[in-house]
Parts: structure tokens; C-alpha cells; sequence
């Protein structure tokens, strides 16, 4: 305990002192000491404060999911009526970035580190296979006896090796918008198309011809996709198996080469275009054609920035003798977290997001499209959406989904990069597309996914 | 000293000195600069000032909560690396025993390590344990990361200090334990402070494990919830800068309050005779 | 020499192990096991999105994928060559950095705060701050370089690949100078002035003096400085994945990077983990034919 105290002389003469310490510092260290101790509880007390965080009564449901503009409102709405509908629940709308691919990236992070919230999400139709494969969605049976009223390709897209696992919330749909002031009806083939775009052009009537998404990205796909159904091929036949360098599809690419090439009747400036700035030719009456989606609709109609309101109509994608016309399906899905503390009631909010009245609000207040075919027949909806639901119903049968398969974003990026190649000359169609086929089947033979055969 | 010549070297210092200050300058300018005139032609001195960026920053991005969250496990790993840190390295310093080389390079070779050669294992361990998105979660590999420069620091500290002191404590009977706690330790304030410096400053800055390790703004430190601030078309440039002027302010502030401890500290621990 | 009885010594021994037990279980339990374990995991194939292939035991096949990878061969080469390019630079200004820090007699709490700035500063904040003086538009420093006429008017140096590491390099020359300087300082500072004064007084001028005496007395500090620089440098992931998120295309993307997203995003942890071993190998690999060139003056005091 207590040492005596002694005076010496270090070596370098200077006075050191056992107690030395003390006196010359005293009361520091053990204030020093007090402070520590202090700090440290109190960090330790904001921890805990922090990690606690406030106890919920309710039992708290949480949806993730868009939330652009009007899509945000009519969610909390929608999500504020069920939560009355349930004693002691409350149901909260985590937002998440609006760039797709961002919310994607979220999704597999928050899945893969096993979250248990947020209980629903809301899926792109290209993701339900992969979420599905991994694991992270629940199977959900329960709805299986309703799918007759959905669009079939949603379906398609909503199932994984025979189960069910979300639910078509909304679609999207490709779609051939024309000029009503510059011809009297909608192409009906391939050929009539090239050759009224062609007219148009050579009369002056517009600066291009058609235009459509050409960036090296998922976008570039959909339009192939569409080109494909044109021709009678497809990326993936129904046993799963890599079709994409056979004879229908190289003639498809070839016939999108040729339309980009030279004089051809679409700009080559598509190849660096995304949607919107396709829809800025077309609002701008520079192209007599555009191929986009239905979100562009409203936008024309818009007098204070469109040159082409009220002069223009959709069709499907028309297609070649060999082929039907199709309309590649995008759109979103609910599904529930594999983890959730509450799937029951996630499966019950599923269905109540999904029944007609909410899919019908949901068009008024967002103009998004329902997946329920049963309300293209009626008045409601008509009234409901800006686009003419006649026009659009029939484009409904055509729609084909892209691959259903966990790999989809892969054999996305193989599609992309060779079709870009292509469109921009470096490569033929036919090298591009073998060059993809061939890369497509090492991918699914790598992961085990070479004979997957679509469920209807 | 050197001379270069006195005129060239005041020059050349000034202008390297702007250009090390001038992007930190440009930065809180910007921030309080309106995003309409944001990318208009660039003024030095930005007229007229706006704070609606930190009013939305905080209001709407409730970005309080990152901050929380980085001063959290900040403080909670400077808590933890400096007093193992200072043990050890008293122990490195001050006594002999076999395989205190070893350890001292077994620290440096840690510390260069790169970061992602153990996320993996961390990842998959940190999400069986369910310390994902957690603050224990990060403070395990930020204590990991931030001890062996502490050590280094902390041992070239020790060296410092003369035994004398505590030989004479012993020689009177003290036993090692009660010598460092009452003699080294309270001489070793200094050393430790810069420690804790140079700990909070590791933390505060670090991206890697944050961003792999935490999921969801409740949990993201500063440098993550920064980064993530990307909108759909555009990045919002006022807010994103005014985020970096608050992840700026506490590391401006250590700087400004610590300058010559921060600076002693480093070179003690690069310096290796 | 101590004057402590030999019994103290062995009392020290044992408490010495105590005192280091902690750090040690910390660095063991934090790195070395997580390095061993990524090193096992490299040899297995474990994507997590794919769980109906298992983990199964793969040998050298992840490591033979990097190497026909085009992608894999690219990010070494990124990370090799900025690491080859900047740090020379940074050793460059540095020196010139520390020389007027150590000639600098007033203000020098400034300059020291000056310097100081840009090394505490979070790696993210450099990173956004010059992302935004070079952005398309107005960035302050791509608006003058076209009123200069050196770039085209609708130059932007985020989608060229090879301009866009351009602010990349400027970045993290800004952001470590300082570092490399405050290690140089603390090498100027122990040089003798008296060895100055005496080359002075036999007519040897500023340079002759400079090379001569600064330079080779500087030597272990510019070995250090350097050997710190190239071994942050190999393992470049912040800046980035911030400034450019690796972009445009594959371009900007450093090997730190492409393992990220291939373990994170990709969810390829057996892919991923061998990346991240590749890392490893290329900082080791550095470490060692430095130690090995340069002696001692790396790995510190002896016992």
C-alpha cells in the first residue's frame, strides 16, 4: 500500500519521486478516474437508449415499395383502411429508392442478412423467380385458386418450379404509339410499319421514323423481346432451354440491325435513349412512332409540354407473318418475407392490395393498369384510367414476360451487352446472338438451371 | 533548417496550402448556396446564402440519426481499443517476454490488411449471431481495425516515458500492476488522448464495414447515409453537401482543438528508427 | 538496464502476457480468423442466392474463373496502376509539403491545420465534394478547362473511362499528401541542422544541399511514407465506389471493388472471397519485395 517515500535522481538528474505523482497532479488522476467512469456510463446508457428505441403496443406490419408522386398517397390510403380493418394493427410504407435496380439491391441485402421486416414487398416481375429461388419469399398457396383472374403472363412471372409466390399487383405493357393526325390506322405488320414510318419520313412529315429504347439496358431487352414475338422466337422456350440463336430470333435482331442502320426508320440516336428520352421525340413530333410504356400517356395528353395531345393512339407491337404481336410485361408483384414475425397477416394484406377495389383506386389515383383482367370489362375502370381501355385490352393477351428463372438479371447482362454490340455494328446478329446463346447455357448449366420448365 | 529560397517557398506554399484548403472551402460554400444557382457559373462567395439545405437535411432526412449513430460507435469503440490498446502496449514497452516482436509486427501486418478480405466470414458470423444492423455489429471490426495502430501509437509512447519512475515504485515494494496504475498511467494521459483521437477519427471516417454491416437508415453511420443520398434522375447536390459539412464539423473540430497531439501521434508511430 | 530484481522479471512475463491478452484475442478473433476463414471460403463455391447448389468444395476453381475473367483482369489492372501512378506524386508533393511545413516559421498552427484537413476528412466526403467540382456542367473545375478550351463543351468526365479517373487520382492525391507530409516532417525534423550549416559554409548551394544531405537522410521516412501509400492504395474501394460506383461500365473499378460487389450484390461469397484473397496476395505480395529490397526499415524496433 503505502511505499516510503524516498528521493532519488534518475539518470538524467532529474528529481523523480515515487509519490511524485502526486503531488504535483493531484486530484487528476482520480478525477481523471471519476470522468472515465462517468463517460462511460453514460455512452453506455445512450446505447441502450438508443437500441431500445420505442415499444410498440400494436403489431406493426411494414410494406416496402414504391413511392413516386401520386403512388405514395394511394398506398398510405390503401395501407390506412386495412390497418382499421385490424384491431391492434398498424401498418407502415417503408419507402425505398425509386431507381429500380437501387431498390433491388436493397432488397437482397435486407433478405439475405434475414430481416424480418419489412413483411410485404413489392417486387419487380423479373425478381419473384430469383427471391423465390433464394429462399426469401414465402410460398403463397392461398392464392393459387384466384390466378385465373390475373393476366396470364403476370402469372407466369409470379410463379418458381410449380408454387405461387406473389401476387400481380399492377402491369406494365410495351406498347406502339401512332400518330391518329398522320395515318389513318395502326400498322398491322412489320412491313407496314417500316413502310409508313419510311412515307412519313420522306415526306417530312417527321423527322424520325420510329423510335424506341436502345441503351444498354433492361429496357434494350423488353424491345427485343418484343421484336422476338414479332418473328415467332423467344429468349427461353417453355422447357427452359436457351432459344435466342435460333433462326426466328436472328432474323429478329437482323430486322432491328437494319432499322438502326444507315437510312433505316429509326434514329441510331436510340442507342444511348431510355424512355424518356424517347418520349421527348415523340411529344416533340419528331417521330411518327414510339415504342414505350403506359406511363407516357398522360404525358402527351399534357398540352403544356406536348406538341401531340389528342393526336395520337396505342396499338400492340405488330408483328410478321411468322409471329404474333407482342407486348413485353413489366409491372410489380407483392410477395412476403420468408422471415416475417407476421406472414398470415402479411398474406392478408397481400390480398386486400390486391382486390379489385383497391386495384381499381389505385389506376384512378395512379394510373397504373390492374393485373385482374376481369376489370378491363368494366365501366369503372374505363373511367378510371386516362388511357382508352379498349385499346389496351387486347394489347392484355399478348403480353409475354421475360425469362422466369433466379438468373434473370444475368442472362440480362449477357442479352444487353451482346445486342448492344449488334445494334451498333460491331458484331452481326447472328455472331451476337450465338456469342449470348452460348454464354446464356453456360450460366444456367453453372447454376443448375439448364431445364427449367415455365409453370403455366 | 533547409532554405529553398525564401521567396519561391512562400509562393509554392501558398498555393499548395489553397489547394488543399480550397475544395473544403468550396464545399461549405456550395452547401449554402440554392440548388437552382448550384450549377450556374461557379461565384467564390455565394450570394445570396441559403440554409434550406440543412433544414431539409435535418427535417426531412432526419439525418440527426446517422450522426447518433457514428458518435455511438464512435465513443463505444474508442471505450473498448484504448485501454486494451494501453495495456498491451505498456506491457510491448516496458516487459520482457517472449514473443513481443512477433506481436508488434503481428499489429502492423493486421493493419495492413485489406478490409475486404474479412467481410465475408464477418458478414456471414455477424448475421448468425443477429448483429447485423447493430452497433455491437460494427464496433467488433472497428476495435479490430483501430488496436493495432493504437498499440503502435501507444508503445512508441510508452518507450518515451523513463522507467525510472516506476523502478523507483517498485524498488519500494509496489508490485508491476500497482506501478502502471498508479504512476505510468496518469503520465500516460497525453498518449492516450491521442489515441482516443486517432480511434474516433478511424470510426467516424470508416465506410467499408458500415456499409456491408448495417442495412437501413436506423443503423447507417454518417459516411454511409452520405453516399446513399442518390435520387432517381439527379443527386441532390445542396443536401449532399451540407451532409458532408456536418460529417466534416466534429473531424474539423478535433483537428483545430488537437492539431499537435494528432501530429505527434503519427509520426511517433511511423517513426521506427 | 533495470535495476529490478530477476523475480520482477518473471512476474513480468506473466503479467505481460495478461496485458497483451486482450488486444491479441481482438486481433486474432477480428482478422487473422476472418482472413482464414475468407481463404476457406475461396475454395468452396456458395452463392447465397442459388442454395440448391450447396457449398460445395471447389479447389483453385474460383481462383481459375478470376483469371480467365476479363473483368477480374481489368480491376488489377486499375488497382496497379493508380496505385503506380499516384503515389509517386504523393511522395512528390509531399516532400515539397513538409519542406515548407518545416521552413514555415509563422502561422505554422495554420499550415499544420491546413494540412491536417484534408487526411481527417472522411475518404466519403472528398470523394462527393470533387465528384461535384468536376460534375458535367458547372463543376468549377470542368467550367474554366472549357472556357480554356481544353475540353469540348459538353465534356463529362464521369462516362469516359479513362477521364473518369482522372478526379479519382486528384481526389486521393489531395486527401493523403498531408499524411505523407506529416511523415516526411517528422524525418526533416531530425536531421541535423548543423550538417546544413557546414555544407553552407563550404559554397554547396540550395539543391546540392538538398539532394546531398535531405534526401539520403530522408530515405527511411520515404521508404515508410511510400510503403504506407502503395499498401492503402492496392486496397482503393472508397473513393470508388463513391465517386463513380465503378463506373462508366467497369471502367473505375478497383479489385476492392469488384469483390465488393461481387460478395454484397452478387451475393457470390465463394467468387467474392477469392477476390478479396487476391487483394490479400497483391498487399502481401507488395509487403514482402519491400521488406525484402529494403531491410529492416520497415518492420519496426527490435525487442
Amino acid at each position: 500500500m503505502g511505499h516510503v517515500v524516498r528521493r532519488n535522481k534518475g539518470m538524467d538528474g532529474q528529481l523523480t519521486t515515487p509519490g511524485a505523482h502526486r503531488e504535483g497532479r493531484v486530484g487528476t488522476w482520480p478525477r481523471r478516474r471519476r470522468v472515465l467512469r462517468a463517460v462511460t456510463v453514460l455512452l453506455l446508457a445512450m446505447t441502450w437508449a438508443a437500441a431500445c428505441g420505442g415499444r410498440d403496443e400494436n403489431t406493426r406490419l411494414t410494406l416496402s415499395g414504391s413511392a413516386l408522386g401520386p403512388e405514395a398517397e394511394v398506398v398510405r390510403r390503401q395501407l390506412a383502411r386495412f390497418a382499421e380493418s385490424q384491431p391492434g394493427v398498424s401498418v407502415e410504407l417503408r419507402v425505398t429508392p425509386d431507381a429500380a435496380d437501387q431498390r433491388h439491391q436493397l432488397y437482397v441485402q435486407w433478405l439475405n442478412a434475414r430481416v424480418p421486416d419489412p413483411d410485404v414487398l413489392q417486387l419487380d416481375v423479373i425478381w419473384t423467380a430469383e427471391f423465390a429461388g433464394a429462399g426469401w419469399i414465402l410460398p403463397l398457396d392461398e392464392f393459387a385458386d384466384d390466378s385465373d383472374d390475373f393476366v396470364p403472363a403476370a402469372v407466369a412471372a409470379s410463379r418458381w418450379r410449380g408454387r405461387q409466390y406473389a401476387v400481380p399487383w399492377f402491369v406494365d405493357l410495351g406498347l406502339l404509339y401512332w400518330r391518329t393526325d398522320l395515318l389513318d390506322a395502326a400498322p398491322r405488320t412489320l412491313q407496314g410499319l417500316r413502310a409508313a414510318a419510311d412515307r412519313l419520313r420522306s415526306a417530312g412529315a417527321t423527322r424520325f421514323g420510329l423510335v424506341w429504347q436502345g441503351a444498354r439496358y433492361e429496357g434494350l431487352v423488353t424491345v427485343f423481346l418484343e421484336h422476338l414475338g414479332a418473328f415467332g422466337g423467344g429468349i427461353l422456350d417453355t422447357q427452359g432451354r436457351v432459344i435466342v440463336d435460333q433462326p426466328a430470333a436472328i432474323q429478329a435482331l437482323t430486322f432491328m440491325c437494319d432499322a438502326v442502320s444507315g437510312d433505316g426508320f429509326v434514329p441510331p440516336s436510340v442507342l444511348a435513349w431510355q424512355e424518356e428520352q424517347t418520349r421527348f421525340a415523340f411529344q416533340n413530333g419528331e417521330a411518327a412512332f414510339m415504342r414505350n410504356w403506359p406511363y407516357a400517356w398522360a404525358l402527351l395528353q399534357d398540352d403544356a409540354q406536348s406538341r401531340v395531345a389528342g393526336r395520337f393512339a396505342v396499338a400492340a407491337f405488330p408483328a410478321d407473318a411468322s409471329g404474333r404481336p407482342t407486348a413485353a410485361l413489366g409491372g410489380a408483384q407483392l410477395a412476403v418475407n420468408a422471415r416475417s414475425a407476421y406472414p398470415d397477416l402479411a398474406s392478408a394484406l397481400v390480398r386486400f392490395l390486391t382486390a379489385p377495389e383497391q386495384m381499381l383506386e389505385r389506376a384512378r389515383l395512379a394510373a397504373q393498369l390492374p393485373a385482374r383482367r376481369s376489370l378491363y370489362d368494366s365501366e369503372a375502370l374505363a373511367e378510371a384510367l386516362a388511357i382508352p381501355v379498349g385499346q389496351v385490352r387486347h394489347i392484355l393477351d399478348s403480353a409475354v414476360s421475360r425469362p422466369v428463372t433466379p438468373v434473370y438479371s444475368e442472362l440480362s447482362e449477357i442479352l444487353q451487352v451482346r445486342l448492344h454490340r449488334a445494334l451498333s455494328g460491331q458484331q452481326t446478329p447472328a455472331v451476337a446472338l450465338h456469342e449470348a446463346a452460348r454464354d446464356m447455357r453456360a450460366l444456367l448449366a453453372r447454376t443448375g438451371l439448364a431445364a427449367e420448365p415455365l409453370t403455366p | 533548417m533547409t532554405s529553398i529560397g525564401a521567396r519561391t517557398a512562400i509562393i509554392a506554399g501558398v498555393v499548395l496550402l489553397s489547394a488543399l484548403v480550397f475544395p473544403l472551402y468550396w464545399m461549405i460554400a456550395a452547401s449554402v448556396t440554392p440548388e437552382s444557382r448550384l450549377f450556374e457559373s461557379p461565384s467564390l462567395l455565394p450570394r445570396p446564402l441559403s440554409f434550406e439545405h440543412y433544414r431539409a437535411l435535418f427535417a426531412e432526412r432526419d439525418f440527426l440519426i446517422p450522426v447518433r449513430n457514428s458518435l455511438v460507435v464512435a465513443s463505444m469503440t474508442t471505450v473498448v481499443t484504448v485501454p486494451i490498446a494501453a495495456l498491451c502496449a505498456y506491457a510491448v514497452a516496458r516487459l520482457r517476454f517472449r514473443g513481443r516482436g512477433v506481436l508488434l509486427a503481428l499489429m502492423l501486418a493486421v493493419s495492413m490488411f485489406p478490409q475486404i478480405s474479412i467481410v465475408p466470414p464477418l458478414y456471414l458470423m455477424l448475421r448468425e449471431l443477429n448483429l447485423l444492423d447493430t452497433f455491437p455489429g460494427l464496433v467488433l471490426p472497428y476495435v479490430t481495425f483501430s488496436a493495432p495502430l493504437a498499440v503502435w501509437l501507444l508503445t512508441a509512447f510508452f518507450r518515451q516515458l523513463s522507467p525510472e519512475l516506476e523502478e523507483a515504485a517498485m524498488l519500494d515494494g509496489a508490485s508491476r500492476v500497482r506501478a502502471l496504475w498508479d504512476v505510468v498511467l496518469p503520465l500516460a494521459a497525453p498518449g492516450v488522448a491521442t489515441a482516443a483521437i486517432l480511434t474516433f477519427l478511424y470510426c467516424w471516417n470508416e465506410f467499408l464495414f458500415a456499409l456491408s454491416f448495417t442495412l437501413g437508415p436506423d443503423r447507417y453511420t454518417v459516411p454511409v447515409a452520405v453516399t446513399l443520398f442518390r435520387g432517381r434522375y439527379q443527386v441532390p447536390w445542396g443536401q449532399v453537401l451540407a451532409a458532408t459539412v456536418v460529417a466534416t464539423v466534429p473531424v474539423a473540430l478535433l483537428v483545430l482543438t488537437c492539431q499537435r497531439r494528432i501530429i505527434a501521434g503519427l509520426t511517433a508511430g511511423a517513426s521506427k528508427g | 538496464m533495470s535495476r529490478l530484481p530477476v523475480t520482477v522479471a518473471i512476474a513480468d512475463a506473466r503479467l505481460g502476457r495478461w496485458l497483451v491478452a486482450p488486444a491479441l484475442v481482438f486481433v486474432l478473433l477480428g482478422s487473422l480468423v476472418p482472413v482464414a476463414a475468407t481463404a476457406w471460403e475461396a475454395l468452396h463455391g456458395h452463392d447465397l442466392r442459388l442454395p440448391w447448389l450447396g457449398r460445395p468444395f471447389v479447389g483453385l476453381g474460383n481462383f481459375v474463373e478470376a483469371a480467365q475473367d476479363a473483368r477480374f483482369t481489368s480491376a488489377l489492372v486499375h488497382t496497379i496502376t493508380f496505385a503506380v501512378v499516384t503515389v509517386p506524386v504523393e511522395l512528390a508533393l509531399g516532400l515539397a509539403l513538409a519542406l515548407i511545413m518545416h521552413a514555415a516559421v509563422r502561422g505554422r498552427a495554420l499550415v499544420r491545420l491546413a494540412a491536417l484537413l484534408p487526411w481527417a476528412v472522411p475518404t466519403v466526403v472528398a470523394a462527393l465534394v470533387w465528384r461535384f467540382m468536376f460534375e458535367a456542367q458547372a463543376g468549377v473545375i470542368t467550367a474554366p478547362l472549357r472556357a480554356l478550351g481544353v475540353v469540348g463543351e459538353s465534356f463529362d468526365w464521369f462516362v469516359r473511362p479513362l477521364a473518369a479517373w482522372v478526379p479519382i487520382g486528384i481526389a486521393d492525391i489531395w486527401k493523403t499528401t498531408p499524411f505523407v507530409a506529416i511523415l516526411l516532417l517528422a524525418g526533416l525534423q531530425g536531421i541535423d541542422p548543423t550538417l546544413h550549416e557546414a555544407a553552407r559554409m563550404d559554397g554547396a548551394r540550395t539543391w546540392r544541399r538538398f539532394t546531398t544531405i535531405t534526401l539520403p537522410l530522408l530515405r527511411p521516412a520515404i521508404v515508410v511514407a511510400a510503403a504506407f501509400r502503395m499498401l492503402d492504395a492496392l486496397r482503393l474501394f472508397d473513393l470508388a465506389y463513391v465517386m463513380t460506383g465503378g463506373g462508366p461500365g467497369t471502367a473505375t473499378e478497383s479489385l476492392s471493388l469488384y469483390a465488393f460487389i461481387a460478395l454484397m450484390q452478387r451475393l457470390r461469397f465463394g467468387y467474392g472471397s477469392a477476390l478479396s484473397v487476391t487483394v490479400f496476395l497483391l498487399t502481401f505480395a507488395f509487403a514482402l519485395i519491400w521488406v525484402r529490397a529494403l531491410g529492416r526499415s520497415l518492420i519496426g524496433e527490435r525487442t
